[in-house]
Formats: structure tokens, C-alpha cells, sequence
């Protein structure tokens, strides 16, 4: 390319920065036009949104009909929740991955505030996306799917739209911690898809508390709430600890 | 505006930085030598809090950078080019951290004009040079237009015309009242930027002055019409005396003054007659071989 570089003199943009740093809910928001403004954030937030619907459509091709809203609309919660917690991922480790963390903690050296900002953009995120797709999955089952049962269907988009939020912080704390996206989302699907699945069959009391993939199932079918509901805020309070402490001991190369 | 006392880094009782300490004024452009691994960019990251210091302290405007209010708008940091998210646009990138610090919109376009990316702009950075991210990186650095700039090799990848552009933004920066460090492998680059030299070796600062009285000599550099008959009137006066570029004559110990009165009395033609000065080559090499 050939430069054309404007005289070096730096046009002064006359003290028109703020004095004081981004407030919470500025960062927040600067969070989530992060988040959204890279085609890969993009593509997972509509893949959370689709998922849920597809599934249903899915379920419907394969069954024929006469399902019970509640456990269809737990399942694909857990798949919605699955993918914001991608989302959450790529919102910490991604910028520690592609070096851009570098930028953020030049500009905003208080990592935990920034890490705070990132947990409730990513909760916001969560509730936001968890709520549009699992209302396209009650959607998809009204029109397409016959003889459903929508008892208890209520508690369930409760479920799943709180359980996305909370899958979404989980993401961002885990990818905090590890710093790297690859490793965080390997080590997390492995854990959650392989290991926990694998405890379910030998130890399913030990399992049942602490996995939290199947705690959103659980919770969506008007099961016993209280320990998938604490499952679930165990692994948030735990990520989300790990990642600070990890996070403002780390040196940025 | 940037104060470093006794910084200190160790790796695992390995000292990368060892109590380095300086003290840069507005109105300066100071240059950060040293070779790889000698400890700039460490030192560069301590200042920023970005690396934790082992011991030691440093400031900018008077407080640690971790405390200032707003540090964006206090000193522009440029440490790696290539610390940006490739999927994002470069106008993009300058929006959010133009929202981060605190400045107009507008001034994104200003500063993606002044680096000569404007039609780029809308381009993913992944597609970007490595002299393309440079320029990005100093249009984000610029956004709050201020007082302080830090740049880590700013010059890499840079063409010759924007290494030309960079030096001029660099001290007209200066020109303003604005306080400059700059680290480069570009000795010929840094030569004729700053004004002031830090030069690091195993992490140790081995020289801090400015750069007139760093590169000078404590002889004479001359020019003869007759090199041999001159070289023989100056030995016979008891001068040591070494060629350099040929045909000059360096006459270490002897000032002008007296070189000149020499010439003069012996009826020798001169052709040039300076007091001698070393390339920074020669003095980058000088003082970090030693260590």
C-alpha cells in the first residue's frame, strides 16, 4: 500500500477526553459492543438464538409429535446454555489469545473492574440471546409440533433463560483463568460433555452435583430445584473467583 | 512527566531488570536503546502496571499509571502491533477505544486520517500489514492527543516515508511540550529523533545523557590536502594519531584549537578540521558489548 501520511502535526482534539475512566455501565456496554463486533461473537450469539428452534424442529422430524414442553424446552436449554458459555469464553481468554487484553488493561488498568464488566455484559448477553431463542423454541413447538404438553413450560423458559445468563459468566470466568480460548472451550465441552456424562453412569449422586449442563434439564421439568440451582451458582461463584484471582496476578507479555 | 526509581524485575532469581532508573521531562524525545532481551520492553511494561516490578516504583503525571484516572488520555501507549483482534475493522477498533477513553467519534476519523488509513478503515485488521497495524497502533495512541507517548518499535515495518512521518510527529510532539520514549533498532533512526539517550544492556541502564554529549569525542576529526606529510607533523608533536573513512585523521586528546594552530605553523593545508564525534553504532556496541 502506499502511504500518504498526513503532515506530522497531531491535531489537538482539545482536552476533549473525559477526566475519569469509563463508569461500570459504560464499560458494560463497551463489553458488549466487544463481544458483538467480531464475526466469531456474532456467529455464536446467533447460534444461541437458532439453536433452540432447530432443535425443536429436529425433535419434531424425528418423533412425530407428543412432547412434553418442559423437558424439550430443558434439553435445548442446555444446548443454548452450551453455546453462550462459548460466548463467555471468547469475551476473556479471547482477548488474553489474540493479545488485544493488552489494550483493554492500558486503558482500564483495574482488572477487576473490567472483569466485572465483563461478567454482567455477559450475563446481560446471556438473558438477552437465552430468552430470544428459547422463545423461538416455544415458538417452533406451537407451530410445528402437535399433541404438545405445555404443562409446567412456564418454570422451564424461567429456567433456561436464567440458566444461558448464568452459563454465559461461567464461560467468561473459566476464560479468564485459562487465558487461552482453545484450551478453555477443550477442556470445557470435555468436562462437561465427557467426564461429568461419564460420572453420571458409575456415581449418578455425584454427578448430579456437580454438573450443570444436566441441572439445567433437571430444573426446566419441575424437578427439586435446590441443588441444580446451587450446581449452577457453584460453578459461576468458583469460575468467576478463579478468574480474578488468576487474571490480576498475570502478567500481560 | 515519567519517573522510574530503582525498577526491578526477576524471573525466577533471574533479574531481567535491574534497578533502572530515569527521570524524562516534557519537551523531550528520549530514545530507549538496548539489545534483545536487554530489558526495554519489560521496563516499557512495568511503567504501564502491564508486568508486575519486582521492586521499584514508577510514574506518569506524578502517580502510578494503574492510578491514573483516565491513563489513555495521559500517555499514548503503542507496545505491539499486533496485539489487536484481527476480526475486528480498524475503525472499529478506534471506536471502542475511543468510547473507552472518552473522545468523540470524529476523532477516529481524524486520527485515521493523520496515518493514512482512512480507506482502510473498514477493512478487517486481520488483512493489515505489519506497517498497517504500526500506523493503527499510533492512531490509537494519538486519540487523546496526549502529553505523554510511549512507543515500542514504532518503526518496525514502516517505510521509509512513514519512518520520515513518525520522526516528525514525534518531535513536533516533543515541540509542544510533549514527553516522548521511544525504543527502536533503528540507531540511524533513533540518531536523528531524540534528543536524549537511555541505553540498557543486561538490564542495567549503561548510559543516560543527551545525545550531543553521548556521541562526542574528546579529540579532533581532520582533513589534510597532504594526509601523509600532516599525519607526520602531528606524530612529531606527540599526538596519537588513527585514520577513519579513509583520508581522516583522529587525533585523540588534541582539541581543534590546537590541531588548527599546528596546521598552521607547518604550512599544511586542511580540508575539514571538527572535533570528533562517534557514530551510535559505535557507541550502541561500545557500551552493550562491555556488559
Amino acid at each position: 500500500m502506499s502511504t500518504t501520511l498526513a503532515p506530522a502535526v497531531v491535531p489537538a482534539a482539545g482536552s476533549t477526553a473525559r477526566r475519569t475512566g469509563p463508569s461500570l455501565p459504560g464499560l458494560i456496554g463497551l463489553e458488549i459492543r466487544k463481544s458483538l463486533s467480531t464475526r466469531s461473537g456474532r456467529s455464536v450469539a446467533a447460534l444461541a438464538v437458532l439453536v433452540g428452534p432447530l432443535g425443536v424442529l429436529l425433535a419434531t422430524m424425528t418423533s412425530g409429535g407428543g412432547v412434553v414442553a418442559a423437558m424439550a424446552l430443558g434439553i435445548m436449554g442446555m444446548l443454548i446454555a452450551l453455546v453462550l458459555l462459548a460466548l463467555g469464553v471468547l469475551s476473556t481468554a479471547g482477548e488474553w489469545t489474540h493479545r488485544s487484553v493488552q489494550t483493554t488493561y492500558l486503558l482500564v488498568p483495574q482488572r477487576g473492574r473490567v472483569l466485572a464488566a465483563k461478567a454482567v455484559a455477559m450475563a446481560l448477553l446471556g438473558l438477552v440471546l437465552a430468552a430470544l431463542g428459547v422463545g423461538a423454541a416455544v415458538g417452533a413447538l406451537a407451530l410445528f409440533t402437535s399433541g404438545v404438553s405445555w404443562f409446567a413450560a412456564g418454570q422451564a423458559v424461567v429456567a433456561v433463560i436464567a440458566s444461558g445468563a448464568a452459563f454465559a459468566v461461567i464461560g467468561a470466568g473459566i476464560g479468564a483463568a485459562v487465558g487461552n480460548s482453545a484450551a478453555a472451550l477443550t477442556g470445557t465441552y470435555l468436562t462437561l460433555l465427557g467426564i461429568l456424562p461419564v460420572l453420571n453412569s458409575v456415581e449418578p449422586e455425584v454427578a448430579a452435583k456437580l454438573d450443570p449442563a444436566s441441572a439445567i434439564v433437571t430444573l426446566a421439568q419441575h424437578g427439586a430445584a435446590t441443588t441444580p440451582i446451587a450446581v449452577i451458582a457453584g460453578w459461576v461463584v468458583v469460575s468467576t473467583v478463579a478468574g480474578v484471582l488468576v487474571t490480576r496476578r498475570r502478567a500481560v507479555a | 512527566m515519567i519517573t522510574v526509581s530503582g525498577l526491578t524485575k526477576e524471573y525466577g532469581g533471574r533479574t531481567v531488570v535491574d534497578r533502572v532508573s530515569f527521570e524524562l521531562e516534557p519537551g523531550t524525545v528520549t530514545g530507549f536503546l538496548g539489545p534483545n532481551g536487554a530489558g526495554k520492553s519489560t521496563t516499557m511494561r512495568m511503567i504501564t502496571g502491564l508486568v508486575p516490578a519486582s521492586s521499584g516504583t514508577a510514574t506518569v503525571a506524578g502517580r502510578p499509571y494503574t492510578s491514573l484516572p483516565n491513563p489513555g488520555a495521559v500517555m499514548g501507549t503503542l507496545l505491539d502491533a499486533a496485539a489487536v483482534h484481527p476480526g475486528r475493522t480498524g475503525r472499529t477498533h478506534l471506536r471502542l477505544l475511543a468510547a473507552t477513553i472518552g473522545v468523540p467519534a470524529t476523532r477516529v476519523d481524524e486520527v485515521l486520517e493523520l496515518v493514512d488509513l482512512t480507506a482502510a478503515g473498514g477493512r478487517r485488521i486481520g488483512g493489515y500489514s505489519l506497517g498497517m497495524r504500526q500506523r493503527l497502533g499510533i492512531a490509537a495512541a494519538l486519540l487523546a492527543d496526549p502529553p505523554v507517548l510511549m512507543f515500542d518499535e514504532p518503526a518496525n515495518g514502516l517505510d521509509p516515508e512513514g519512518i520520515r512521518w513518525m520522526r516528525d510527529l514525534l518531535r513536533g510532539h516533543a515541540a509542544r511540550g510533549g514527553t516522548v520514549l521511544l525504543s527502536s533498532h533503528l540507531l540511524g533512526e533513533v540518531e536523528h529523533t531524540v534528543d536524549r539517550l537511555l541505553v540498557i544492556g543486561s538490564g542495567r541502564i549503561v548510559a543516560d545523557g543527551p545525545i550531543g554529549e553521548l556521541l562526542a569525542g574528546d579529540g579532533t576529526a581532520v582533513r589534510a590536502a597532504d594526509p601523509a606529510s600532516f599525519e607526520t607533523a602531528l606524530s612529531q608533536a606527540g599526538l596519537e594519531v588513527h585514520h577513519r573513512d579513509g583520508d581522516v585523521l583522529v587525533v585523540p586528546g588534541a582539541g581543534p584549537e590546537r590541531i588548527g594552530a599546528l596546521a598552521a605553523a607547518g604550512g599544511h593545508a586542511l580540508i575539514d578540521l571538527r572535533p570528533s564525534e562517534q557514530g551510535l553504532e559505535e557507541l550502541f556496541f561500545q557500551l552493550t558489548d562491555a556488559r
